[in-house]
């Protein structure tokens, strides 16, 4: 049920049914240029960022996958075999492929005696913050900024939605979570800020409507854009006066939200503004929730982060792909056992190799999305050349919850930010951060 | 003492919150009886806690009984260990019962006396609408039902619930999912006749059985789905069914022929639509079936989209199918293998030529008044928003509120009339903070940490919300207004009939779900092969039963220790079957006594037996886990990194296969795992006689099964009866950690240790009473906790004392 190939045949019968949305004249107002394969990019070349997670490390940065080379290949450098790993399936993008092995995410490892043993709990909070979540289940979470959210306050304020937070798993872990860590440390790899986390959203529709909103005609969507805004006058008043009620700290919640509505205003500011210089374009149907199997659901959400791009909606995703602790089955992967369970393999390696193959079917669903990219057009090149999407977990060998030496890749060029096409090994005990912010970071968007 | 129904007066300790009586007659513990409890703790617990081992992460040494106030986290923890028996470990010197229990009594009634004099109710940021309740509210004002995960993010857990305060964080995707609901609700509530076409699809679970007839679908009919579906208003309507295909794109159960669907609405058929046996995925319109556009009038209906059943009885084949038909959509390709078309989801599109809104239920509720004349227009829709926003806001309607909804009443109005002003002013108001926020108010004047009772409208809320999972009815705010919600007759009675209230069901559905874990059900998927009759319509009976079992305690107000001890469950045919309980047909449920003593209570549940398995086999270290977290409150420790799972320990040994009890003795063989496992397994291992799926079982894969073992305290344990005895002698703690739940759950907050004191006074308090459901709810009510608030750092800045006193 995705929103092209073969199944675009049960979508066209909605056909004429699809909101449609203003999309500005990209081929028109590029100029023609030529693609450097190096070298800093030039500004307003709109850089797209995926930040992707997936959980639980990889076979190949266990001891024995090292040496079997399940995750990273032997040869550093360019002439690489990808034929033993589970990135395999990237070979056909191997030119877009930037492999870095031996990175360290050491913030999620246990800094005190009441830390030992929450790894799952508190990885995926380090994934792109790199920073040590603060060991408390209340509402005084604190971590770090996020990569994605660093981005976006750097280069990422002129579309409409700065960026969207995707995640395939549902986060109602019954019971709550363990090890004293608060739930959100594991729900989530988006922090606007130390204190703030972003939620996910797992619902394609959802993902859909906050992207293109809802309403049939552009005069619809204009005028409930008009009751919307009087909606967060409103919200903003009673804010004020509410806040005169309350102490200090329910106040500073309550500003919280008020900066939520702000962002809100700010939003349907920017889609008025574009429209003024765009056209309609039909967009497909709305996707219509969750669908039932994994590689639908994950190729759903990159359907929708190829809309997004090609609307320029925004320019930021990042994207959640697994959650801790998670004994999910894929099918898809031939193995039977649950994803934690196979990420505790015991170092055998008729295990790891089963694990192996968990990997690799998650590596798999990653040509999907850069086939699309590739296949979109934006003035001179394709979506590809102009994307960068990072692709690991925060944990090296699940079995032993350890962080060092963990599964990190990216691929695209972004803007020639990234040449490709090459496996680079890292000097022991660099922080993943450190790849990410040199490689983008400095890069205009 | 205060009492108000005025705005909460400020409250010093009250006497009416503790019970100055039972803790003075404890209180005054002699010299010679604490030197006793201190000699205790150094003769069996400091020789393990002490400064140099620190056992646990934890040294009592020269801890002093009568001090236990100073440390008053570190003695509830103690009481918690010493009072389950988990402590002192197995292994270990202990002392005898009377001497255990002499302690844990001095160390609450130290505790209790300390609280007494000056109790804390704790505080919590305010909180907003969840999913559930959004929902809920919005069915109680519209008699709408929606699906609230179109437009919300999940809600954060803690503490086993969807309602804790203060992880509900702010963000502008919840802002958002707000607006955006707002905006389609009072669409759908009032009715669109602009409506655009738009596709709303509903799935229906793979391994949801489609053999048989469907609840609430017109007989005569097989499988499909029925849902209730909101037309926005009156025209045309396409429904398209889109049926399971086989790996190859064909149609799968195409073998018993072509057949026949059946669309109805309202229970009434309006379309019979012909299922070609030779579509395909690769057609135009693939797998896909529809309907002609048909008139369908705007509001709710019923629709119904089944298969028309062709036969009754069993096919003769030589290879049948299982009810699981999708487990694997490879079976019954062939022929001589006789399967039947499943639908996979059913989409409602439209609507197309729109000819108005006609009347419906929801509009009637809407609109109690209508203009006859342009002047009688705004009191009219002055008379309709006041009324809809006091219900929303849940108190009666303040000076500014109209001022405030009115402008969105005339912007609307200009373009839409009269019935676009009332929609675009309810939209305004379920946008609202009045109605997502559920900010408490405060009396003027308060210091900082000062304890106050709040107002009673706040305690209407707070009721609402705790029992029926929703907003509070008109009689409760009128109570409320009139000040006499919180007279303590008022009171009790308005708690017993909203109990008696059908709404009272979300106790079931929410608190009882969420507490026992039942959402973990749908998460497991029991292995194909082995369990070929599992599928999700039996994991939906078993959901059910649990809820009904609950629902059963507080209706018929039993003892809440009656949930381990039931002779008696809820089945339908189909759990019925499942269980071996004959005599029960039909889709119903029905009360029925257990014919034998296998099963009694939860622990013989098909949910709880499963949500604890792995899909392939059962899991004697969830089944003790969920035990001691879920019923015991005294969650194992976690397990270290790096432990082998049991498969690697291997399943067979000299030619056969392994119990599950042989298995778990070998991996309980590392020291590493023996500390803790020896504690959890043989809880979860008295249950092996329930296979993954809860049915009863003396052989597993050809072994004989062996639920023999020692609780931690050395009680020898065979089979479910025994552990049931060995948690029954304990009820104790039992009742006292569901009153934490249930504490956690009405206050949306978690428990801290400063809150047990007054959880052991309702505890004692129920004791009078049998541990009847309805003293415990009242008990929890009544507390301090849920009926007074701190006030937050103060506006004149002094510290907040609140959470980390």
């Amino acid at each position: 049920m995705y929103l092209t190939g073969k199944h675009m045949s049960r979508r066209t019968a909605l056909r004429g049914l699809g909101a449609t949305i203003a999309l500005p004249l990209f081929d028109a107002m590029v100029p023609v240029r030529t693609v450097f394969a190096k070298g800093a990019a030039r500004a307003g070349e709109k850089t797209r960022l995926v930040c992707i997670e997936q959980v639980h490390g990889a076979a190949g940065c266990s001891e024995v996958g090292l040496n079997l080379n399940l995750w990273n290949p032997a040869r550093v450098g360019r002439d690489f075999d990808l034929s033993p790993t589970s990135l395999q399936p990237l070979d056909r993008f191997r030119d877009h492929l930037t492999i870095v092995s031996n990175t360290d995410t050491r913030m999620a490892e246990a800094f005190a005696p009441a830390e030992v043993g929450g790894d799952h709990f508190r990885s995926s909070a380090v994934m792109y913050t790199h920073c040590r979540p603060k060991l408390t289940e209340g509402s005084d979470v604190h971590v770090g900024t996020s990569m994605d959210q660093l981005y976006v306050q750097k280069f990422g304020q002129d579309t409409p939605i700065p960026s969207m937070q995707l995640s395939i798993e549902p986060v109602d872990q019954s019971g709550g979570c363990a090890y004293g860590y608060a739930c959100v440390y594991t729900d989530t790899i988006s922090w606007a800020a130390p204190t703030k986390p972003l939620p996910m959203v797992r619902d394609p529709r959802m993902v859909f409507e906050q992207l293109f909103g809802a309403g049939g005609t552009a005069e619809q969507r204009a005028q409930r854009r008009a009751t919307d805004r009087s909606i967060l006058d409103m919200m903003l008043e009673q804010m004020t006066s509410l806040r005169r009620e309350l102490g200090a700290s329910d106040r500073q919640r309550l500003d919280q939200y008020a900066d939520n509505i702000r962002e809100i205003e700010q939003r349907i500011a920017k889609v008025e503004a574009r429209n003024t210089s765009g056209e309609d374009r039909e967009l497909p149907g709305a996707p219509a929730g969750v669908p039932d199997s994994y590689d639908e659901h994950v190729k759903l959400m990159f359907d929708l982060q190829v809309l997004a791009f090609t609307s320029d909606t925004t320019r930021v995703f990042s994207f959640k792909m697994g959650r801790d602790g998670s004994g999910r089955v894929y099918p898809g992967s031939g193995i039977d056992a649950g994803f934690h369970n196979a990420s505790h393999h015991g170092a055998t390696e008729a295990k790891i190799r089963e694990f192996a193959e968990i990997n690799k079917y998650h590596v798999s669903l990653l040509p999907y999305f850069l086939e699309k990219l590739q296949q979109t057009t934006e003035g001179d090149a394709n979506l590809l050349e102009k994307t960068v999407v990072v692709y690991g977990s925060p944990m090296a060998n699940g079995n032993n919850h350890n962080h060092r030496g963990c599964p990190l890749i990216l691929l695209g060029h972004g803007n020639g930010i990234l040449e490709g096409g090459v496996h680079l090994h890292a000097e022991d005990g660099t922080p993943m951060a450190n790849v990410r912010r040199r490689s983008l970071m400095q890069a205009p968007g | 003492m205060v009492r108000a129904g005025l705005l909460g007066a400020p409250l010093a300790a009250s006497p009416r919150f503790a019970s100055p009586a039972a803790a003075a007659s404890h209180a005054g513990l002699s010299p010679e009886s604490l030197q006793a409890q201190n000699d205790t703790i150094r003769e069996y617990c400091v020789t393990c806690h002490n400064d140099m081992m620190e056992r646990g992460g934890l040294s009592l040494s020269g801890f002093d009984v009568a001090k236990a106030t100073e440390k008053p986290e570190l003695a509830e923890k103690m009481i918690r260990k010493l009072r389950t028996g988990m402590m002192p470990p197995r292994d270990a010197r202990k002392p005898d019962q009377a001497t255990r229990m002499n302690l844990v009594t001095a160390l609450e009634t130290t505790l209790d006396a300390a609280a007494s004099a000056h109790p804390n109710p704790g505080r919590r940021s305010f909180q907003r609408l969840n999913r559930a309740e959004y929902a809920s509210a919005i069915r109680a004002m519209f008699g709408l039902d929606i699906d609230v995960s179109n437009f919300l993010p999940p809600d954060t857990i803690s503490a086993n619930f969807d309602n804790i305060a203060d992880v509900q964080m702010p963000s502008a995707t919840v802002m958002q999912g707000y607006m955006r609901a707002a905006s389609y609700v009072s669409r759908l509530a009032v009715g669109d006749p602009e409506a655009d076409p738009s596709s709303t699809t509903y799935d229906v679970p793979r391994t949801e059985s489609q053999k048989d007839h469907l609840e609430g679908a017109p007989f005569g009919t097989r499988g499909g789905t029925v849902v209730t579906h909101n037309f926005p208003a009156d025209g045309k309507y396409t429904f398209k069914m889109l049926l399971h295909g086989e790996p190859t794109g064909a149609l799968f159960g195409r073998t018993i022929g072509d057949i026949q669907m059946e669309v109805s609405i309202d229970g009434a058929r309006v379309a019979l639509v012909k299922v070609d046996r030779w579509i395909s995925e690769s057609d135009p319109d693939g797998l896909t079936v529809s309907t002609e556009p048909l008139d369908v009038r705007a509001g709710p209906h019923k629709v119904a989209a089944t298969f028309l059943q062709e036969f009754e009885g069993v096919e003769p084949d030589l290879i049948r199918p299982i009810d699981h038909t999708l487990a694997d959509t490879q079976i019954g390709v062939g022929y001589g293998v006789t399967t039947l078309p499943h639908l996979r989801n059913l989409a409602i599109v439209g609507p197309f030529e729109t000819s108005g809104v006609s009347d419906n239920p929801t509009r009637r509720r809407i609109f109690s008044c209508r203009p006859t004349a342009p002047a009688e227009a705004e009191p009219c829709a002055k008379s309709i928003i006041g009324r809809l926003a006091s219900e929303a806001y849940r108190r009666p309607l303040a000076a500014g509120d109209l001022e405030e909804l009115m402008p969105f009443y005339a912007q609307g109005a200009k373009t839409g009339g009269f019935e676009g002003g009332i929609r675009t002013a309810l939209q305004a108001m379920l946008a609202s903070l009045h109605f997502l926020f559920r900010v408490e108010e405060a009396p003027a004047g308060l210091t900082g940490g000062q304890v106050y009772r709040i107002a009673d409208v706040d305690l209407a809320s707070r009721l609402s919300f705790f029992l029926w999972g929703s907003i509070p009815d008109d009689t409760l705010i009128g109570l409320a207004e009139r000040g006499e919600l919180s007279k303590p007759d008022v009171y009790e009675a308005q708690v017993r009939r909203m109990l008696a209230d059908p709404k009272a069901w979300a106790l079931s559905s929410r608190f009882a779900a969420q507490w026992l874990r039942l959402q973990d059900l749908h998460k497991i998927e029991p292995d194909a092969l082995s369990f070929p009759y599992y599928d999700e319509t039996l994991a939906e009976a078993m959901y059910r039963e649990t809820e009904l079992l609950f629902d059963h305690m507080v209706r018929a107000d039993r003892p809440v220790t009656e949930l381990l001890t039931a002779d008696y469950t809820f089945v339908n045919e189909r759990l019925a079957r499942h269980y071996g309980i004959p005599g029960v047909s039909g889709p119903d449920f029905q009360m029925v006594k257990y014919p034998d003593d296998h099963r009694r209570g939860l622990l013989g549940q098909g949910s709880i037996l499963t949500l604890t398995s792995h899909g392939n086999r059962t899991s004697p270290v969830m089944r003790g886990k969920w035990v001691m977290e879920v019923l015991l409150g005294s969650p194992p420790p976690p397990p270290p990194p790096n432990v082998p799972v049991l498969e690697q320990t291997g399943d067979s040994s000299d030619g056969r296969f392994l119990s599950v009890a042989e298995q778990m003795a070998k991996h309980r063989a590392s020291p590493v795992c023996s500390s803790c496992h020896n504690v959890i397994d043989p809880i979860g291992l008295s249950l092996d006689n329930f296979d993954v799926t809860g049915a009863f079982r003396i052989k597993d894969r050809g072994v004989p099964v062996d639920s023999s073992g020692e609780l931690y305290d050395g009680t020898k344990l065979n089979g479910i009866a025994d552990l049931r005895q060995a948690l029954m002698a304990r009820s104790d703690v039992i009742i006292t950690h569901f009153t934490e739940v249930m504490m956690a759950y009405a206050l949306g907050r978690r428990v801290e240790y400063y809150d047990m004191p007054a959880i052991r006074q309702i505890v004692r308090d129920a004791a009078q009473h049998e541990n009847r459901m309805s003293s415990i709810i009242l008990g929890v009510v009544r507390s301090a906790a849920f009926q007074t608030a701190r006030a937050d750092v103060a506006m004149d800045g002094s510290k907040d004392a609140g959470r980390n006193r």
